[in-house]
């Protein structure tokens, strides 16, 4: 039965794999990678990857399931296309331990007060419901600021915000040992603007929860 | 047989001040997610078990046996996962945007890994190398799988 089940499943990989791609699994396989870009399902979008060999020639990959193959000593192969069979049968075990895509609630305060806005004033109680619904949380609070001052000054205010964001979610209940304050200053921005442009979607804490 | 057993003594004092000197050594990169079957991680060229919820460091190995399955989520947002009898090294991780340090280097020495990319791909794109032992791979984003096949 095993035997048979085994049979079944290489007739149907072995159509699948349509003759200019094959992907056999030979009994003592020669040393290779694989590598497949595939759709990020969060988002919906394709990347990109640059794939070298470490003996020359590269390749690049831009659509889903497109992949290449590098044998040890050679060029990567041409991009080919993989079925999403193929991509279950080869990495479906990887892809099954993916965890859970992190989620990011932004904060913002009234203009130049302590105060939370009516709207992220509401996000609190959000962030701490999604927070018990994770398996294995961990949970960031970033300080970002716009680009007006000194980016040294910055890196102090924004950690100062995220600060009070920190101890307001401690306060509504957030384990404190799951919570680390950081602060990005002016470097990551969320509208990107030149130096000294004061901008208040970038005067924000940001909590990603993963 | 006493002096084995000093000796064995002995080696589990001098690793074990390692782990809490290397794990001293600033903060984690990321944490385990999800575990299914042997997992483990390698720190300091010591091996234990992987647990949901443990911290990973820079210079970290992930391992996983025949039936094991392992996911962590690094501060930037970075998924990675490892099918069975995988092993990777984590061997950068520099998430310090303010300070214009950024940067991710990870090693795929064998079996099967999923790769979803994070802010520092985002930020500072050529930071971020995913390498196998015959291939270096240039992350753009977003969502990658490698296989690298050594017996």
């Amino acid at each position: 039965m095993m035997r048979l089940a085994g049979a079944a499943l290489a007739v149907v990989f072995a159509a699948a794999c349509q003759c200019h791609v094959r992907i056999v699994q030979h009994a003592t396989p020669t040393p290779h990678d694989i590598i497949a870009l595939l759709k990020d399902p969060e988002t919906e979008k394709v990347g990109r990857a640059v794939v070298s060999s470490t003996s020359g020639g590269s390749v690049e990959l831009t659509h889903k399931r497109q992949a290449t193959r590098i044998v040890v000593g050679q060029p990567p192969w041409a991009p080919f296309r993989f079925s999403r069979d193929q991509i279950d049968q080869l990495f479906g075990e990887a892809l099954a331990a993916l965890p859970p895509a992190p989620r990011h609630f932004l904060l913002y305060f009234e203009g130049g007060s302590n105060q939370l806005t009516p709207a992220s004033e509401k996000l609190i109680a959000e962030i701490l419901v999604f927070v018990r619904n994770r398996l294995v949380p961990d949970v960031t609070v970033v300080g970002h600021t716009d680009t007006t001052g000194a980016a040294r000054d910055n890196i102090e205010l924004a950690r100062t915000w995220a600060t009070m964001i920190r101890d307001r979610l401690v306060a509504a209940g957030l384990d404190s040992s799951l919570v680390s304050v950081v602060s990005h200053g002016e470097a990551d921005l969320l509208v990107p603007t030149p130096d000294d442009t004061p901008n208040s979607r970038n005067r924000r804490v940001e909590v990603s929860v993963r | 047989m006493q002096m084995a057993a000093e000796i064995v003594v002995a080696g589990m004092l001098v690793s074990g001040v390692l782990s809490a000197s290397l794990e001293s050594q600033g903060q984690p990169a990321g944490y385990v997610k999800i575990v299914t079957g042997t997992a483990s991680i390698t720190r300091g060229g010591v091996d234990r078990p992987a647990h949901p919820g443990d911290a990973i460091y820079q210079s970290d190995g992930l391992r996983t046996g025949a039936y094991g399955r392992l996911g962590v989520t690094l501060k930037d947002d970075t998924r990675i996962s490892l099918g069975p009898n995988s092993q990777i090294d984590l061997s950068e991780f520099k998430f310090s945007p303010a300070e214009g340090q950024l940067g991710l280097v990870m090693k795929v020495l064998r079996g099967v890994a999923a790769f979803v990319s994070g802010r520092i791909v985002a930020l500072r794109p050529d930071a971020v190398r995913i390498e196998t032992p015959a291939t270096i791979v240039g992350v753009r984003g977003t969502y990658l799988v490698i296989q690298a096949e050594y017996p």
